[in-house]
């Protein structure tokens, strides 16, 4: 059980009030302090400085600190708002909102718009689609003709590619994902709704008033 | 025996059944149930789960098998093709879920993948199926297999869909439609015993960590 007084808690790196977080997002301030109980053993869990860097994340993900993933560090360098090279627990929080349940669908489709435009050009590229779809072939060890893998791409983005000019823009995607519902899958994550459940050990760090929650 | 003080003050009829529960035999919950004093009143629980969006698009798939028989003549041939993102959203760098950490118990969903054509995984699941007491409703190369017997949150339904990755591979997904997990986890256990020759990677194997 941590025993963080409050003081030490406010000299913590990257910590920032819960109270401003909850008011800034989906979560309410127990939330808020319980997901403070995961961000502290996430940014520990190497070296043990309060922030969450790459080692770390990739640990937290894997369990394996050395496993690099195309998909992950998209997510990293996401969550690393101000590309520091590491995430505090604002940027935590605030990046977890989009996963939220409650979070606005507009929301979602954004962030998994910059999440596939690995270059950031503003249009999800086909070759960049290769580039993540050969990643996921890799990862899973199913081996596909690179014929193959040009049929899967030529059915994407006939489908997606409104204007077929070799790319996707935001608003194809938008459409692309209203018709494929199952694409903004991986945006939700239910365990968000019942985090003071899954860390409750934060009752007994909480400095907020119950009567301010 | 002298019956016990308490006795005198309840109901007659559930005195009976106490001492079936207590003192003659054990009597089984289904013959509880059975019984007239219990089934007073007795409403049958329903079971609440909260159900991702993946129920809706079941039920949704069954509404429609029934809206639109008349045009199921032109219906696809072929399984879904999995786009470039469905498949892209698989892979467990994208599974923050992964990040809470927590025992997630047991899967309310699996995925395999297979080499064989599209018909005969369907025939390979409904022969697994069919003796382990599943009803089978099929609609092009989804399925719907409900457990006739209820089980402890009521009656096991299991969807399964199959989609198409490249002409010879398919991809098979078995996902929880309502019921008890672990009865899932169980039913996913003997079906992956039962398609052995039929699944090329398990998605275990295709999460392994080198």
């Amino acid at each position: 059980m941590g025993c963080f007084s409050s003081t030490q808690r406010r000299q913590f790196p990257g910590y920032e009030n819960p109270v401003t977080l909850a008011s800034e997002t989906a979560f309410s301030v127990s939330e808020v302090e319980a997901l403070f109980e995961l961000y502290k053993s996430i940014s520990g869990s190497v070296i043990d400085d309060g922030l969450i860097n790459k080692e770390e994340f990739q640990l937290a993900l894997f369990k394996n600190r050395k496993k690099e993933n195309l998909f992950a560090n998209r997510i990293f360098d996401l969550f690393d708002v101000k590309k520091k090279g590491f995430i505090d627990f604002g940027d935590f929080v605030r990046s977890l909102n989009v996963f939220h349940p409650n979070a606005p669908l507009e929301e979602k489709i954004d962030y998994s718009f910059k999440l596939y435009d690995l270059d950031g050009t503003g249009f999800i590229e086909r070759h960049e689609v290769k580039q993540m779809l050969i990643a996921l072939l890799c990862e899973s060890e199913m081996k596909l003709a690179d014929e193959t893998v040009e049929i899967i791409l030529d059915k994407t983005f006939m489908e997606a590619d409104a204007n077929q000019d070799g790319k996707i823009d935001r608003s194809e995607w938008q459409n692309f994902v209203s018709k494929n519902p199952s694409l903004l899958k991986i945006m939700t994550l239910p365990y968000l709704r019942d985090i003071t459940t899954t860390f409750p050990s934060f009752v007994f760090n909480s400095e907020v008033d119950e009567i301010a929650t | 025996m002298q019956s016990p003080v308490y006795y005198a003050l309840v109901n007659p009829n559930l005195s009976i059944l106490m001492n079936m529960c207590f003192i003659f035999q054990r009597i089984t919950i289904p013959e509880i149930m059975k019984d007239e004093w219990f089934k007073k009143n007795y409403k049958p629980p329903v079971f609440y789960e909260k159900e991702d969006a993946d129920l809706d698009d079941v039920q949704a798939l069954f509404k429609d098998s029934e809206e639109y028989r008349v045009t199921e003549k032109k219906e696809e041939q072929q399984p879904t093709a999995m786009n470039a993102f469905e498949l892209i959203s698989m892979s467990r760098g994208l599974k923050l879920d992964n990040l809470f950490d927590v025992e997630q118990g047991f899967k309310r969903e699996t995925r395999f993948t297979s080499k064989c054509p599209a018909n005969e995984i369907i025939s390979k699941i409904v022969k697994a199926a069919k003796p382990l007491g599943f009803d089978i409703h099929k609609k092009n190369y989804k399925m719907r297999l409900e457990n006739v017997k209820a089980g402890r949150k009521g009656n096991l339904n299991v969807a399964t869909e199959i989609f198409q990755v490249a002409p010879s591979l398919h991809m098979v997904e078995v996902r929880k439609a309502k019921g008890d997990t672990l009865e899932f986890h169980m039913f996913c256990k003997n079906l992956s015993s039962s398609l052995e020759d039929v699944v090329w990677k398990t998605e275990e194997d295709m999460q392994e960590t080198k």
